[in-house]
């Protein structure tokens, strides 16, 4: 008989940590190109504003999570104040959300593998990146397809049979992705007034917004990264873990929101005011990295090109981001087992690998699934539905305010109910503007989002539907667990 | 066997105690507390959503949200008090399964108000011979936090029909009897569905030991 490490405890700085490696994670690095395209340079603003818009948000998850002890994130506290219907569409929307969000982050790893390889000369620049449609009978599977499904199999297949990694580690990985960071960054202003053709320089920012559009211009660009901004619902799928969670939690949300957007204003900043908007939308996912390879010196021993940090920064970033959503996807699903709202097996642990095995098996075929579509499709489809679900939360918050006055907070929000209205308001006006650009451009990504709901909704009624010839002899079971046995004795006391 | 919801009457030492356990096993737990020491001390192990306030009031239960809840326990120092909230509960929420702290020996007198009585100073009686009569001790008394639990295998559970040298329990577990508790267990001793086996667990891995055996 073999055994497991149980679970480890978190402290604030691991908690902080985690929520700032899935935020910092690949978002920076996939979608800062495909922003610059849309939007220019106001790209930076993009960036802000999600910032402010998540922040309410980020108030209300810490209402919650200080007063409901329960990891699931979102769900959890969404199906503590929801009908059954409600809270099935919540979890399936955000269980959605991170298996398509793994999509992404495996289409971002490619492309900067892809580059990686060809710094070290081993392959030719990867040209057609963002090529990529998704056919019926596809004939060649691209590269990029390729390597996007080999990366998620093979995370699938480490989290399956071993138990999360723990805080220390995550702890680690982001440091190491923000150090990368910094460094770009560094070298990023160093390069300024250096006269070559990278430098970096403010005219890049001039004009702020693309010729002969408005500054309303930078809503899609919003919708299509606002699913960088996940990152405190992770926090929040972890929270029996967290040691002093009533302190530790908010604070943890607060910290790495403030981190986060910081970086994400140094990084943009100096993406933009060294390669320009047009030059950064040119390199797409791997727009980063390019701008990396651009300014960063060469001729350095070993590591031969100082853009190889970078690049190699974007595909650690990338892989350490697609295991986060690995993790959060299987446990949105193993919540939903838990709660009898998808079948009891997806709420089962591994006998042997401890691991909730059959809840990331489930995640795992969608995100394959999902690797064949075009990365902005992934980056939109996820985004929207962070977007709806995180509209459920603000409602949550109020729902549970008015129907629970005298249930203990111990993080208040302040100015109440000012955030969560901003939060429904703000998150509305993203969701109808991205869904008004897929319309446009992408009505792909739209149609498969709608059918995964409908797909929800059938097989909600479905599900719920045929146990009912034995709903009674559910609720028999359920009465006879309840009691110690069936005889009503008084325990204890009959002696 | 699902996570049950249940909602407990009484966040004093006995309350919080069953809460923790509860929690540890995976369970979801709603705690309702009207003194503020108390509170303040439930809401520092984060264990249970808490609600603030006198649970003998309607108004109050309610905020438990006791349409989805399997069981309520009322835990607080006072039988007149649990006997009502069971009642008030009962009243709200005709199905709900109730179970009430005495302070004495009531035997079969509330059979027909609640459906289960627990008589706690009977338990800490037990706890008091233990100490005194040192060579024989009944289990209720287990030093320190490690809990042995009596585990029934149930139909579908992750390790049913196994033995123990195919699975892996996590650190901070152990099974000690083989089925329905006969003899000590071996590795080769199968987990069969049906049968009680008893198992020692740290409280950390409590949830996960009875996610394994219960599903």
């Amino acid at each position: 008989m073999s055994q497991r490490e149980p679970a480890a405890e978190l402290g604030l700085l691991d908690a902080t940590m985690i929520g700032m490696g899935a935020m910092i994670g690949a978002g920076i690095f996939v979608l800062t190109g495909l922003a610059a395209e849309i939007s220019g340079p106001a790209a930076i603003l993009v960036f802000i504003l999600n910032g402010v818009v998540t922040a309410f948000t980020g108030l209300c998850y810490a209402e919650l999570a200080s007063s409901i002890p329960k990891s699931g994130g979102g769900y959890a506290f969404v199906r503590e104040i929801f009908d059954d219907l409600s809270s099935f569409v919540m979890g399936w929307m955000l269980w959605f959300a991170y298996m398509i969000a793994g999509a992404l982050y495996a289409l971002g790893f490619a492309p900067n593998f892809l580059e990686f390889l060809h710094v070290y000369g081993v392959v030719p620049p990867p040209g057609e990146v963002g090529a990529v449609t998704l056919g019926v009978l596809p004939v060649a599977i691209p590269a990029k397809v390729a390597l996007a499904f080999v990366a998620v199999l093979l995370l699938v297949s480490v989290n399956a049979i071993s138990t999360a990694a723990s805080g220390s580690i995550e702890t680690i990985f982001t440091a190491t992705k923000v150090t990368i960071l910094l460094v770009f960054v560094a070298f990023g202003f160093l390069s300024a007034g250096g006269g070559g053709e990278t430098s970096f320089t403010f005219q890049n920012f001039d004009p702020l917004f693309p010729e002969g559009k408005s500054a309303f211009s930078i809503l899609p660009a919003m919708g299509l990264t606002f699913i960088a901004f996940e990152g405190y619902d992770l926090i929040t799928t972890v929270t029996e873990e967290v040691e002093n969670p009533r302190e530790n939690i908010p604070k943890a949300i607060f910290v790495s929101l403030a981190v986060t957007v910081l970086v994400y204003i140094l990084v943009v900043t100096v993406a933009i005011g060294t390669l320009g908007a047009p030059g950064l939308a040119d390199a797409g996912e791997a727009g980063i990295a390019a701008a990396a390879t651009s300014f960063m010196p060469t001729g350095l021993p070993i590591i031969k090109n100082g853009g190889a940090i970078i690049v190699f920064g974007a595909i650690f970033s990338t892989i350490t981001a697609l295991n986060a959503v690995v993790i959060a996807s299987s446990r949105v699903a193993f919540a939903m087992g838990r709660e009898d709202q998808l079948p009891s097996r997806v709420g089962n642990i591994h006998h042997q690998y401890g691991t909730p095995f059959v809840a990331i098996l489930a995640s795992a075929v969608v995100m394959l699934l999902s690797v064949g579509l075009p990365t902005k499709s992934a980056g939109n489809m996820s985004s929207l539905f962070f977007l709806l679900s995180f509209v459920i939360v603000n409602g949550a918050v109020i729902k549970l305010r008015r129907e629970r006055p005298d249930m203990n907070r111990p993080y208040e929000m302040p100015y109440y109910p000012v955030p969560p209205i901003m939060g429904i308001l703000l998150n509305l006006i993203l969701t109808s503007v991205l869904v008004e650009y897929l319309l446009r451009t992408d009505p792909l990504a739209l149609v498969l989002s709608v059918a995964w709901i409908l797909l929800g909704v059938v097989f909600y009624f479905l599900y719920f539907r045929e146990p009912v010839a034995s709903a009674a002899d559910q609720t028999d079971a359920t009465t006879d667990d309840a009691g110690p046995d069936a005889t009503r004795d008084t325990t204890g006391g009959n002696d | 066997m699902t996570q049950k919801r249940i909602v407990i009457a009484g966040g004093g030492r006995v309350g919080r105690r069953a809460a923790n356990l509860l929690d540890d096993r995976g369970h979801d737990v709603v705690v309702i507390e009207e003194a503020p020491e108390q509170v303040g001390l439930l809401e520092e192990e984060h264990v249970a959503t808490i609600i603030s306030g006198d649970a003998t009031r309607p108004s109050i239960l309610e905020q438990a949200g006791l349409d989805r809840t399997d069981v309520l326990a009322a835990l607080t120092q006072e039988t007149g008090s649990n006997l009502a909230i069971c009642m008030a509960a009962r009243h709200l929420q005709p199905n709900l399964y109730t179970v009430m702290r005495t302070e004495y020996d009531v035997g079969d007198e509330y059979d027909e108000m609640v459906d289960d009585v627990v008589f706690t100073e009977a338990a800490g009686a037990r706890a008091a011979v233990n100490l005194i009569e040192r060579d024989v001790q009944t289990l209720e008394s287990v030093a320190g936090d490690l809990d042995i639990l009596q585990i029934q295998v149930v139909e579908g559970a992750p390790i049913a029909g196994r033995t123990l040298e195919e699975i892996a329990l996590p650190r901070g577990s152990l099974v000690v009897s083989g089925a329905s508790g006969d003899q000590t267990a071996r590795s080769d001793t199968r987990l069969e569905v049906g049968k009680t086996y008893i198992v020692a667990v740290e409280p950390d891995v409590a949830h996960e030991v009875v996610n394994l055996f219960q599903g």
